[in-house]
């Protein structure tokens, strides 16, 4: 059966294509719409596929169904695998009974992403094999693949995808007429297998691993590389490459109307590297072109393999087919211009800057805790979410990882005195990873404010449910007094005065207690179509021109998109773009320019 | 067959929307497909940019120099295209008035036509796909197929949807 499929679908029906029965994990893009697939094609049959509080967490919930021998699957990004990290290093020892999955989602090029690793170095560190699809279409194969692998073998499996397989559509051939086999999970008591203490039973099961990673370095020849090399025709020199990188070479030497053998890597870790080097013998000069790190060329290492770690190709960012051809120029495989120059340069053109949507209320919590706390005898530490955006406003200084804003603040209270330190973060951030710090500041007595931007909804990655929206029974409140802080709760009004009264109020609280005074803010995302109505006013903003004074203060502190300077240099806001929360009105402008439209 | 589009535009205005339409297109006359879209940040109101390759493609990104087609829903984001756009490609762009350039172009004031209630606002991506359904004369797919894929992707709005693609064809035969 034919579908157009984004990547990440393929991967869903890939899972449910080789009875996966367990799917956990945490959203991030490019990987958020792996699980939310699966939820929607899964249909009556027997399968849990449901979000985590973190990766660490979904990839553990997951893991245990394995052992318990059914199939089973964690999806995340590429951060996320960070935080997954310590419990994949112990996995990767252990072994599974029914197939496990990793699904990691890597962000060449930064592209929503803090960093650029390449997760196929994390399989390698961790000794677990790794395949690396081009397209959807083979991302649906791969997850198939990497199921029969993990089964067989008994090891996790990575599926490494990256963005541009993830977010790429292709028509994808799926089986017809697919009959989901469920397993009854039985787990079978095995201690020294399943608990991992240490020394004998891990001494044991390292030397287990290399063996396993012999059988399947043996398996990725045979099956998956030997069939490849004979269809070689020998040509002087040789490209080897895997994943999304491939489609770029094909691609370029199709283009360049160059005869050069490729060879697509499937499974770049574990290679079968003495055989590798055997072929690369064979070529004067072999050039390996992968995203993002040098996996397969340290592999291969020799004397006329070439590619990163020679210089030949670039060191950081996406791969784009100059790329590529500018790498084929210096190692001498072509001679001829570069096609790929533009024709065309853009000119006089306005960059749009992502931004806080109009009407969120994360932008006036920022545009507060600035007027109460001023920029220079404070501190910002933040989080990762939409209200990371509150950069646009400098109502953040620092941004680091998942749940580091607390243990940050933390940090900065005990080096920087003189300062007053307020963190923001967003629900889900602080369920995923902000507990133990704020756990941390309390027991070492720490002083500082800890916002919590509560919209009840992972609004970044595509408005995933909460714990607490999933089960009330998860009360954030308790949690935070739970830990031992102070709680003041804040139910947003989209009224700009209460707001800003109400960090007055947290300003005198703060001064007179010492410990971590946690701010809960009762909001919503405006995208979030179950809750918005409720709190949307349908108040709409026009400009009374004659009172504004192009100041700039809210292109600057407050920065909503239909706000903009007109021809005459008078702020104009856009009907299309305003949606009606009339924030703006009540008291964002130092002379008052703004009016609702009904009165114009 | 080769062809590849890039659609330029921002956050809401239905960038993916058409890709989906063009995807399906392909899958029914049997051509090769491949797409890629920006998501995360540019969700919120940035660029987002589509490549769109139907036929014996292996890797979903356009270079640049390469696109037969610019489909812009936004002058700006079209400008910050060109570079992706080959020498004498195709432009259809909702813009009052676009840069002279070596290429053909079909400027659109479709900002303007939809204040002046001609057609829905947040029907403007189907409209672009009308004019260039009409000015295109080498876009790979007819009026009749684009119609069907619509239907397949929300029968619901499908009518709706129609009356602004025709709307767009008639317009378009008037310039």
């Amino acid at each position: 059966m034919k579908l157009t499929l984004m990547g990440n679908e393929a991967i869903a029906w890939g899972l449910i294509h080789s009875n996966t029965q367990m799917v956990s994990g945490y959203p991030g893009t490019p990987s958020s719409e792996i699980l939310t697939t699966v939820q929607k094609i899964k249909k009556d049959l027997p399968i849990y596929a449901e979000w985590a509080t973190n990766e660490k967490v979904g990839f553990e919930v997951a893991y245990a169904g394995a052992i318990a021998g059914v199939n089973a699957a964690a999806t995340m990004k590429q951060v996320g695998l960070n935080v997954a990290s310590d419990a994949l290093m112990s996995a990767s020892f252990i072994g599974n009974k029914g197939a496990f999955v990793l699904i990691v989602a890597d962000d060449p090029g930064f592209n929503s992403s803090q960093t650029e690793q390449d997760s196929r170095e994390f399989a390698r560190f961790a000794r677990i094999p790794v395949v690396d699809p081009a397209t959807p279409a083979e991302a649906y194969e791969f997850t198939k693949l990497a199921s029969k692998i993990s089964k067989h073998f008994e090891t996790p499996v990575m599926l490494r995808s990256v963005m541009r397989v993830s977010h790429s559509r292709e028509i994808v051939d799926i089986d017809e007429g697919f009959k989901f086999q469920e397993v009854k999970g039985d787990f079978q008591r095995d201690i020294s297998r399943w608990a991992a203490v240490p020394r004998a039973g891990r001494l044991k099961q390292a030397y287990e691993q290399l063996d396993r990673l012999d059988k399947i370095r043996e398996y990725n020849y045979k099956e998956l590389i030997e069939p490849k090399i004979k269809e070689l025709k020998g040509t002087k020199n040789l490209i080897i490459s895997s994943g999304a990188a491939y489609g770029y070479v094909k691609e370029v030497l199709e283009e360049l109307g160059l005869d050069i053998d490729l060879l697509k890597i499937d499974m770049p870790y574990p290679l079968p590297n003495d055989r590798l080097k055997e072929l690369v013998k064979k070529y004067e000069k072999v050039l390996v072109v992968e995203e993002t790190y040098p996996v397969i060329e340290e592999e291969i290492r020799s004397e006329n393999v070439y590619g990163r770690m020679s210089g030949h190709m670039h060191q950081v960012d996406e791969m784009n087919k100059e790329r590529v051809l500018e790498a084929l120029k210096k190692i001498g495989f072509y001679e001829g211009e570069n096609i790929y120059t533009p024709a065309f340069e853009p000119h006089d053109a306005h960059i749009r800057k992502p931004n806080l949507c109009p009407g969120c209320p994360h932008r006036d919590m920022y545009f507060a805790i600035k007027k109460v706390f001023r920029p220079k005898k404070s501190i910002y530490p933040s989080d990762i979410g939409c209200y990371t955006l509150g950069i646009n406003l400098e109502g953040i200084d620092t941004v680091l990882c998942m749940g580091a804003s607390v243990s940050m603040a933390h940090g900065f209270s005990i080096a920087d005195k003189n300062k007053t330190v307020i963190a923001t973060i967003g629900d889900s951030t602080f369920f995923h990873g902000g507990i133990p710090p704020l756990i941390n500041a309390v027991y070492q007595k720490a002083k500082f404010i800890l916002v919590i931007l509560d919209n009840s909804t992972v609004a970044m990655t595509g408005r995933q449910t909460t714990p607490e929206r999933e089960n009330p029974e998860v009360d954030l409140k308790k949690v935070v007094e739970g830990c031992g802080a102070e709680v003041m709760e804040y139910f947003y009004k989209p009224d700009i005065n209460e707001t800003i009264n109400f960090f007055k109020e947290v300003k005198k609280r703060y001064e007179e207690i010492d410990k971590p005074l946690v701010v809960i803010s009762r909001q919503y995302c405006v995208l979030d179509k179950e809750r918005a109505k409720d709190f949307l006013p349908g108040i709409f903003a026009t400009v009374d021109e004659e009172k504004c004074v192009a100041c700039d203060v809210c292109t600057t502190q407050f920065v909503c998109p239909p706000m903009h300077y007109n021809e005459k240099h008078k702020i104009e806001i856009d009907p299309l773009l305003c949606i009606g929360c009339g924030v703006c009105i009540t008291g964002i402008c130092p002379t008052d320019a703004f009016i609702p439209r009904s009165e114009k | 067959m080769k062809y590849q589009i890039v659609v330029a535009g921002f956050g809401g205005q239905g960038v993916v929307f058409l890709v989906k339409v063009l995807s399906i297109c392909a899958g029914k006359k049997g051509y090769k497909f491949l797409g890629t879209e920006n998501h995360g940040m540019s969700q919120r109101g940035g660029s987002v940019s589509s490549h769109i390759k139907i036929g014996d493609f292996y890797n979903p990104l356009i270079d640049y120099a390469q696109a037969d087609l610019l489909i812009g829903l936004d002058k700006d984001e079209a400008i910050l295209n060109l570079p992706y756009l080959k020498k004498g490609g195709k432009v259809v762009v909702n813009a009052d008035e676009f840069p002279k350039i070596d290429a053909e172009i079909y400027a659109i004031d479709a900002n303007g036509l939809a204040e002046q209630g001609v057609f829905d606002a947040k029907g403007l991506n189907v409209f672009m796909l009308g004019i260039t359904l009409e000015k295109v004369k080498d876009f790979p797919f007819s009026v009749d197929e684009v119609k069907a894929a619509i239907e397949e992707i929300n029968p619901k709005f499908a009518p709706k949807n129609f009356e602004i693609l025709d709307k767009a064809i008639e317009y378009a035969k008037n310039i």
